[in-house]
């Protein structure tokens, strides 16, 4: 990253006396810092805060779902910081805006980003806080700083015997001229990076102490249970609010924008109440499909409208016209819900012109938006306090359980929590988008010489951009939210990323073949979508790794070599392409009544191939083996690489296996784990997973775990019966 | 309806329905979060705790059924300061992703090892089984339940 580090480093005292660091990411240079340089006071946002009593707090900008941010973005400091990652205590951040994400301009935590975002910037605030403590001790001591050392939370003398505490060191060091050309410690002298294997988190969540939304508690709170229309967009008609509000405990019936919510001094007393609420629905406006038709309106879309160009070369029409052999295909996937562990939840309080939320969010600016569009508040009148997240995968990125719990607390004198049901966290969730692939490629000789993909479905931000829009320009006035949320759209791809999520996992389309078209065919059937672990690389995966390995059969070549003779010109494709099928023993014999599958995606600048081994069994389908190879740059914790691959591959394997949203007339049919199964402990495959030692620029594991999973299990499936299903989830008897 | 329990080894006497599930009298009546509201419906396992040394389903055991009973939950599973060998083997695994299932999935282990101190890799994944992970830590959690059972160190009963 090429810029002065001056540029987004600032130091200062705390209140106490104590050292700290704040950090302007480089993506909003020009942002305030919190730093008044006139005053030389601080917001309490400081990325690193030391105290004379040798505390080390760490804001963590990244919030922690599972994924290890807080034991990784830790590190981070830890390694330059010279301390051992135990001895920092992460904090989780205030909305601010130092704490964007660099690369959507907004507070979110998605995109498998946080470490690769972070990895300059921290090591740097780190190295520049143990630059001062030693420029500062040297001081004291009259020597050179440069024959100073630092280890283990303090400064080393050049005589190796005497020492000060950096507790002892940070009002000194605080006076210190921050330097931007502060260098980094070199691989050979990591002690942390790399090597630590154990997370930060672990006592906590294995001793039930880690804070979640749903387990904050407050002093007089109540609880709320809301009843949405069954129907995505129905409207509150009437309801027997006095009846209800009769009931033991009940506090309070209240309509709001997504419903109606019932407020009780307890949960229980909430949820008995709801079983006797009767709602009249306008459902004039709502939802009213069913599954069959959304592909229908899918396949009528693809015929009528070829789709926007997003990737070109040759030309592949007149290519497939002269083929010696072309294959068309169709594949489709289904509305995958979250299924996060922790249903949403939120706590809310409304106190004199100010609200205060706890929740579980990936996106807390984003939720200072959705209290202000449903309150008289403006953005900086909310404070976000962000918990632990029990599971996220992009379902918390959405704000809708904020507002719904800001809605009810406005109208309350006390704090309210807002918890979901099982069923209701199900049939109100966001989806990851139904999607439909139309595939053709050309055969000469056995070689590929054309690839044409038409991608169909619905594109994500639309969806999102209502409250992102106004997150950005948080000082514009509410009257301009939603115009501001449809500009956010228009000025796509300069003021926000251009939305890939329909089309990510297609257009860079990895394999060398000379005559390439990708096109998607907008159209949006009015299902709530949003991201969904590894978002357009799920589908895309999917569709691209299966075409891959019908076209190998189709030449009548291992599917394996097929693909990598088409990657010459792509090591890192290719490197954990061959680890993979070494590690998956695709050259050797395969037990009786089991096949191989491969798959190969690079996704969130992560290279991910996989070797699956299935069978079936008493009539379903048994995975036994998985094997991963991965390159995704400098391993920051091994172990966490490692826990996020398998994890994204039983997130896959769900799925594939399992994973399906159906809609009737608008409602969806699925409410909780006996209808949208999850993948248990008796059905886990044995999951290998090996690591390219790289130096390059570390990158996400988060995600690309996921995609190759769902492509491999459905190849070994084919190789095993013969029969190719084009269609999700995959059925032992198809 | 009025109800005596004990929770963690602590006598507490309750005026609540008796419908009320055992998981939200745990929670939000005697503050012990640590375990969890998952499914409603005991399908997913995230807030096992023990009554009277046997594992149920708080969210589908209404409290009523706990009355004089003893009752269990992760925040008792250690005797004071000191852990759970389970919860030492969960650190020292690194199990927890999110760690939302995994109060739930301790407590599933630990009725197993009160049982079965020396149980097998299929006794392990039965035992198991019903506890759902989103994150997919089941690897994690056989290694450290067996690291437990190769130690020798039998599960310390709770009281």
């Amino acid at each position: 990253m090429a810029m002065n580090r001056r540029d987004f480093l600032k130091v200062g005292a705390g209140a106490s006396g104590s050292l700290m660091l704040s950090l302007s990411l480089p993506g909003c240079a020009g942002l305030p810092t919190g730093y008044e340089e006139e005053t030389g006071e601080w917001r309490p946002d400081a990325w690193l805060e030391i105290t004379r009593d040798d505390r080390i707090y760490f804001t963590l900008a990244r919030v922690e779902m599972g994924q290890g941010t807080y034991t990784g973005l830790t590190t981070l400091i830890a390694e330059e910081l010279d301390v051992a990652p135990e001895a920092i205590e992460p904090r989780f951040a205030p909305v601010a805006d130092e704490y964007k994400n660099p690369l959507y301009k907004l507070q979110l935590t998605g995109g498998s980003t946080s470490l690769a975002t972070s990895w300059e910037p921290l090591r740097t605030a780190g190295a520049s806080a143990r630059e001062m403590l030693i420029r500062a001790a040297a001081g004291v001591w009259r020597v050179d700083a440069a024959k100073c050392s630092a280890s283990e939370g303090r400064v080393i003398h050049p005589n190796g015997i005497d020492s000060m505490r950096y507790g002892q060191l940070v009002e000194l060091a605080s006076k210190e001229i921050l330097r931007g050309d502060v260098a980094l410690k070199p691989a050979a002298e990591w002690k942390y990076i790399g090597k630590q294997n154990r997370r930060l988190d672990a006592r906590a969540k294995s001793t039930g102490t880690a804070v979640y939304g749903i387990d904050v508690s407050l002093p007089d709170m109540v609880y709320a249970v809301i009843t949405r229309s069954p129907r995505y967009g129905g409207k509150v008609q009437s309801f027997n609010g006095e009846e209800v509000r009769a009931m033991t405990g009940v506090l309070e019936v209240m309509e709001i924008d997504r419903g109606v919510a019932i407020v009780a001094d307890k949960y229980w007393r909430a949820r008995k109440a709801q079983d006797a609420l009767k709602v009249q629905w306008d459902f004039s406006g709502a939802l009213g499909l069913s599954t069959p038709e959304v592909f229908e309106t899918y396949r009528k879309a693809a015929d009528e409208d070829a789709g926007e160009t997003e990737r070109s070369e040759g030309d592949t029409e007149s290519v497939l016209a002269n083929a010696d052999k072309v294959i068309e295909v169709e594949y489709s996937q289904p509305y995958l819900a979250h299924a996060t562990l922790e249903p949403m939840n939120a706590t809310a309080w409304y106190r004199k012109d100010h609200m205060e939320i706890w929740a579980p969010t990936q996106a807390p600016d984003l939720g200072r938006i959705a209290v202000a569009r449903v309150t008289d508040l403006a953005p900086d009148e909310v404070t976000i306090n962000t918990t632990f997240l029990g599971g996220g995968f992009g379902r918390r990125l959405t704000q809708d359980y904020i507002e719904e719990a800001a809605a009810v607390a406005f109208r309350m004198d006390r704090p309210v929590k807002v918890i979901w049901s099982r069923e209701e966290d199900t049939r109100h969730d966001l989806y990851r988008p139904a999607m439909l692939h139309r595939m053709r490629a050309g055969l000469n000789n056995g070689e590929l010489s054309g690839w044409d993909h038409q991608i169909v479905g619905p594109q994500i931000l639309n969806w999102y951009v209502r409250n992102a829009g106004p997150a950005q320009f948080p000082w514009t006035p509410k009257f301009l939210y939603d115009t501001l949320g449809k500009v956010g759209v228009w000025a796509e791809g300069i003021a926000t990323p251009k939305d890939i999520s329909a089309i990510e996992g297609a257009i860079d389309y990895p394999y060398q073949v000379a005559n390439i078209d990708i096109r998607h065919t907008h159209i949006d059937p009015g299902v709530p979508i949003t991201w969904w672990r590894s978002v357009g690389y799920s589908h895309n995966g999917f569709a691209v790794e299966t075409f891959m390995d019908e076209l190998a059969h189709e030449a009548g070549q291992d599917p394996y070599r097929f693909r990598r003779r088409l990657l010459e010109n792509e090591p890192r494709h290719r490197e954990v392409l061959d680890r993979a099928a070494r590690l998956g023993g695709w050259d050797t014999p395969v037990p009786e009544g089991r096949a191989r599958g491969i798959a190969l995606i690079r996704s969130f600048g992560t290279f991910v191939a996989q070797v699956v081994e299935a069978g079936v069994e008493n009539g379903s389908i048994r995975v036994y083996k998985v094997a991963a190879a991965v390159d995704c740059g400098q391993v920051v914790n091994p172990a966490i690489v490692v826990d996020q691959i398998e994890g994204g591959i039983l997130f896959g394997l769900t799925a594939a296996l399992y994973g399906e949203i159906t809609l009737e007339q608008g409602e969806v049919q699925q409410s909780n784990f006996h209808d949208y199964p999850l993948m248990r402990q008796y059905e886990r495959p044995e999951v290998e997973v090996e690591i390219v030692d790289s130096t390059e620029t570390p990158t996400g594991v988060g995600e690309p775990g996921v995609p190759p999973v769902i492509p491999a299990l459905g190849n070994a499936l084919f190789a095993l019966t013969g029969k190719r299903q084009r269609t999700l989830p995959l059925k032992a008897d198809a | 309806m009025a109800l005596r329990l004990t929770v963690n080894g602590e006598m507490h006497s309750l005026d609540i329905e008796a419908d009320t599930p055992l998981l939200w009298v745990l929670r939000d009546e005697l503050g012990l979060p640590g375990t969890k509201f998952g499914c409603g419906a005991g399908l997913c396992g995230a807030c096992t705790v023990h009554l009277n040394g046997e594992p149920v389903r708080s969210c589908s055991t209404p409290v009523e059924m706990a009355e004089n009973g003893e009752v269990t939950t992760i925040e008792g599973l250690g005797s004071g300061d000191r852990l759970h060998a389970l919860q030492q083997a969960w650190i020292d695994h690194g199990v927890p992703q999110c760690g939302y299932c995994q109060s739930g999935q301790i407590m599933s282990a630990a009725h197993l090892l009160a049982t079965n101190p020396s149980p097998g890799r299929d006794e392990i994944v039965a035992a198991m089984t019903g506890n759902l992970c989103r994150c997919g830590t089941y690897s994690r959690i056989v290694a450290a339940v067996e690291s437990v059972v190769a130690g020798e160190k039998p599960a310390q009963e709770e009281a």
